[in-house]
Parts: structure tokens; sequence; C-alpha cells
């Protein structure tokens, strides 16, 4: 769905952004892009939804070059959740999608009430205007401006922004089935969570490099020092201790009256993260 | 492409009518109307000044029956104290001498020409006719072109960067970017909707003030120079929306295209103020453009190429202003 091969960006003559990104990005894949502000996430997001021209390198998405001009046909397959929900605060929610929506073929199209229905979107809100809507309500009138065209390949940035626990549970939910209907989902955020749990693969950029590529399960494997915490209570006092996890095999290598967790020492993403870069996400 | 456009237009007039931008046309209208209407051709109508002569001798025999006489000095004192307009003259001496009270130099000449011309009104040459309009048809004219003037170059050119300040503020350019729309429709459609608004105004604004048969007469030369003034004006105001970050910005860039820009044409086309610049100021040729075409007066095609590639010049600049701005960050 999307081939990227040494890609390369400059804004002037002594400040490039992207410094020969390598990546693919399968059908049907939800692929997570990651890096810390100012690491060209932005950039190259903006590169491959055809905003940014003039980039070194190879891009192709769909099987055709970025450079070449893919005009209408290229933005109807595409679907973009920005990083804020650009919407018109003058318009409902139902007028924003249904303007937006109009500029693609009708039978692309989704049906507006039924994808609101589907994010949850509070029905007393329908026909008022968008100034007064919370933040996780423009967001999901965002996430229903991205979908309404029922896009192949959908750029997602930092999806589950401004939404409540329940709100983020959500639209992963929502994520994964776009996944299963067969759109490629190409996500950047800073939620590791997000990542976590969402991302067949994931990529970690920093200063316009690619330090990283594989799934989050291997990522945390590979670096993982196979450890594990045992917290357990002995002759009335709780203790705890770090062993090999090999070492459980066997069983509790130790006496013990009660195990009260066993937790694996295995790092997260933003570890690896801090390990591959350096650097933090925020 | 066509479908686009619709809606383009259809949402640029929503954000229009949500701005209250068409109520506010209108409020202008009828201001501008009961003004012209109301005030200025009242103005303008006014009676010719008085004429007060003392002459003891009775030395002016063909004096004109405008000429008010006065039996002494005393009395044209208390004349012209209760009527600061008039003009005085004192031909006790011999020689005519102008009194006048409390005036600008230029207007005084005026008033003093005309006094004098009345004592001789069979020998004053006969005026060269230009035009076949009345007093009251110039007057009308006069004004209805100098506000439409007004209202296009400082009114829509502050209406149309409200609108994109609007939706530079909401973000909203930034998703028309992978939209499968052809870019140019965005600006084309906000063009669209205030030369059509434009146009309106300045139909009912003519017919209103000029009159149906002489506005009808003049409209569509009016309606031609509107149009070039209406997109210059629309261009330049989508270019400063564009290229500065916020409305306090805006303005100040207001102040200077709409007042410093504006205030020497005004007075160099409607005063005796003159500048020897002023036929290099850009703004001057618009406004005699929309003046001639207000009079029947040719206008130059040199003026029309200079308009058009200005126009085509601006939309360039604009639409790479825009296409910087959709490329920003968030």
């Amino acid at each position: 769905m999307i081939e990227v091969r040494n890609l390369t960006f400059s804004y002037s003559k002594d400040r490039q952004a992207l410094h020969g990104l390598n990546f693919t990005v399968e059908d049907g894949e939800i692929f997570g892009f990651l890096g810390p502000n100012g690491s060209g996430k932005s950039t190259t997001q903006k590169i491959l939804t055809g905003i940014l021209k003039g980039h070194g390198g190879k891009v192709s998405l769909f099987g055709q070059d970025i450079s070449a001009a893919h005009g209408q046909e290229f933005f109807q397959k595409i679907g973009v959740l920005f990083e804020f929900p650009y919407l018109y605060a003058n318009l409902s929610a139902v007028d924003n999608l249904n303007y937006f929506a109009s500029f693609y073929p009708k039978e692309q199209r989704r049906d507006v009430g039924e994808l609101l229905d589907t994010l949850e979107f509070k029905p007393d809100f329908l026909k008022k205007p968008v100034s007064s809507y919370s933040k996780g309500m423009r967001q999901r009138v965002s996430m229903a401006r991205a979908l309404v065209s029922n896009p192949r390949l959908l750029f997602l940035d930092e999806p589950t922004s401004g939404l409540d626990p329940s709100g983020a549970v959500l639209f992963r939910k929502i994520i994964e089935q776009e996944r299963k209907k067969g759109t490629t989902v190409f996500v950047t955020t800073h939620n590791m969570v997000d990542a976590d749990l969402l991302c067949d693969r994931v990529a970690f950029i920093s200063n316009g490099n690619l330090v990283a590529l594989d799934t989050p399960k291997r990522l945390k494997e590979k670096n993982s020092n196979h450890r594990v915490v045992i917290d357990y209570l002995y002759q009335g006092q709780r203790e705890s201790k770090t062993i090999e996890a090999p070492e459980l095999e066997a069983g509790i290598p130790f006496a013990h009256d009660e195990i009260i967790s066993i937790h694996s020492q295995e790092p997260t993403l933003e570890d690896m993260f801090i390990q591959y870069t350096g650097r933090g996400l925020s | 492409m066509g479908k686009g456009f619709c809606a383009l237009f259809k949402k640029d007039c929503r954000m229009l009518a949500s701005g209250k931008f068409f109520l506010m046309a209108i409020g202008f209208l009828a201001l501008y109307t009961a003004y012209v209407n109301l005030g200025y051709i009242r103005f303008m109508q006014m009676e010719p000044y008085h004429v007060y002569l003392y002459d003891p001798a009775e030395t002016q025999a063909s004096k004109s029956s405008l000429v008010q006489t006065v039996p002494s000095m005393e009395a044209m004192d208390a004349a012209l104290s209760s009527d600061a307009n008039g003009v005085g003259l004192d031909a006790s001496a011999g020689d005519v001498r102008v009194v006048i009270y409390k005036g600008a130099e230029h207007i005084d000449r005026h008033r003093a020409d005309y006094a004098l011309s009345l004592l001789e009104p069979s020998v004053s040459l006969p005026p060269e006719v230009l035009g076949t309009n009345t007093p009251e048809q110039k007057a009308r004219k006069e004004i209805t072109c100098e506000l439409l003037f007004f209202e296009l170059a400082a009114v829509g050119f502050l209406g149309i960067a409200a609108v994109l300040f609007r939706e530079k503020g909401m973000g909203v350019i930034r998703v028309h970017a992978i939209l499968p729309l052809q870019k140019d429709l965005f600006l084309l459609s906000k063009l669209a909707v205030f030369l059509l608004c434009d146009l309106v105004f300045a139909v009912l604004l003519t017919l209103l003030n000029t009159g149906l048969a002489d506005g009808a007469a003049v409209l569509p030369a009016v309606l031609l120079q509107t149009a070039i003034l209406s997109l210059l004006m629309a261009l330049v105001g989508l270019f400063c929306a564009l290229l500065l970050k916020d409305f306090r910005q805006f303005t100040l860039a207001y102040l200077v295209i709409a007042i410093f820009a504006a205030t020497p044409v005004f007075l160099s086309a409607n005063t005796s103020v003159k500048f020897d610049w002023i036929h290099y100021h850009p703004f001057y040729h618009v406004y005699m453009g929309l003046k001639n075409a207000y009079f029947g007066t040719a206008v130059s095609p040199v003026y029309y190429i200079g308009a058009v590639g200005t126009i085509v010049l601006l939309f360039l600049a604009v639409r790479l202003a825009f296409h910087r701005e959709i490329g920003k960050e968030g």
C-alpha cells in the first residue's frame, strides 16, 4: 500500500527534515509512526498525503508514485484525521459532514447519521453548531469526517487525543473494524497504549531518521532482560524478589506462603524509544 | 468540478450569512441611500450665495437682479454677519472691493468670482457645456460613485478577509488540502461570492440613488468597473488574510490600504486639492474608471489591460500564499 524508499525532504538548504527514510506498509496493516515533536512525523505524513511536494527519494501509494499527479482520484482513496479537530464552528456536525462528504462520489459516501451513531455521538447535538461541542465531541466528528468517504487508506494523527478512556476504547474498536474491512491505517501518535494495542508494526523516527521498525511485541522482546519480579508473603512478611524467567520452569524457586503478584520486566514501548533515540516522546 | 464549486459556494454564502455580512451590506445600502436622498441632495440644492452691494453712487448699472443693494456699510456688515456664506461688494470708492467673512482661500475665490460676474451678467462668457446632466443628476452620480468606491474598497475588502481569518482560525483550510477538489476552486468560490454581492450592491445603490432611467443607462459600464474593483479588493483581502497572522495585524494593513491609499484619491478626485503624483496611484485610476462609468466617459484600453494584468498577478500571489498556508503545521 505504501512504499517509501530513501525519502528526503528539506524546508531550506540548511534545514533537512528527513534523511532517507525506508519503510513499507502492507495492505490492511495498522502501522504506527512514533516520534517526538520535530522529529519529522508530520513532514512524512504530509508527503504521504500529497500536501507537501518537492521530496527526494521514492514514495509510492496504491502502487503509484506520489510525485506523479494523482489528482482527485488519489484524494478519493484517502481519509485523514488531523491532530486538531478542524471543523466549521458555525455549522452543526451533520452540516459539516454533509459538506465534506459532498466532494466524494455518492456511491462512495457513508451515511452521516449511521456514522455518528457508530461513534456514539450525542443525538441532542446533531443540529447544534460545533462551537458548542466539547473537545471529545469534536474529535468524534473529525473521525467521522475521515471515515465518511470509506477510504482505503486512513491517516490518523493522535486519534484518541481529547477523548475520555471509554472514548479511546471505542476509537480503537472502530480502527480495528476498519482494518477488518481491509482499510490500511497509518497512525501517528505519542500515545504508547494506542501504539501497543493497535499497531501491527511501529516505526520510531528521531531527527528525520528511522531508528527502529518492528512489531511492538518483538521490539519489547528483543530488549527484554527476561526477568520477573515476584511479590509474596512469607512468615507474615511481604517480600519481593527478581529472578531470571527460565528459573520459573521448575516452579517458584524460593520459600513462600503466598504469591501476591508476578510481573515481567519487559520494557515498554517508551523505554524502547528512549533506548533507540536517547529522547523521550513528549 | 461543478459540484465541488457549488458546495464551496454554498458554504461561503453560509459563512457570510453567519458572519452577518449580508445584514451589514443591507444596512450600508439603507444608510447610503438615506444619506444621499435625505441629506446630500438637499444640501446640494441650497440657494446660491447671496451677493450684497454697497454702491452709493450707483456705478453698477448693469448688475444682475440677484444682487441685493444695501444702503450702508453697516447694513452690509449686519447682512454678512447673519449670512456667513454671502459675499459683499463695496463699490463706494470707485473700484469694487470684495468683502467676505471667514472662508478658505479656494472657496472664497469661487464666491468672489461668482459675485463679480453678477455685476455684468451680459458680458459673462457662455460656459462650455460638458454632458447633459442636470446639477442634481451630477450630484447624485458623484456621490453614488464615491459611496460605491468606499463600499468596495473598504467594506468588501474587510468582509472577505474576515471570512478567511475565521476559516484560518478554525483550521478548515488545511482540510481542503486533502479533499478531492481542485484547490483553486476554494479561492474562486470566494471571489465569485464577493463579486456577486458587490454587483448586486452596485445595481441597488445605483438605481436607488441615481434614478431608474439614469441608473439603467450607466449600469453596464458601472458593473464592469465594479467587477474590476471588487476582484482587486477581494484578492488583496485574501492575500493579506493568508499572509498575516491574525486579525490584529490585518487591521493595521486595513488602515494602510483602506484609509491612506483611498484618502488621497478622494481628495484629488473630488476637491481642489491636487497632488502631482496622483497619476502614479493605482487607486486613482480605478476610481476614475468608476467615475467615468457614471458619466458615460470612455476609459482607456491601457487601463483595462493594466487591471486584468493586476488581477492575474494578484491571483497567482494569492494561490501561492494559499498553498503555503495549507501545508503549514497544525
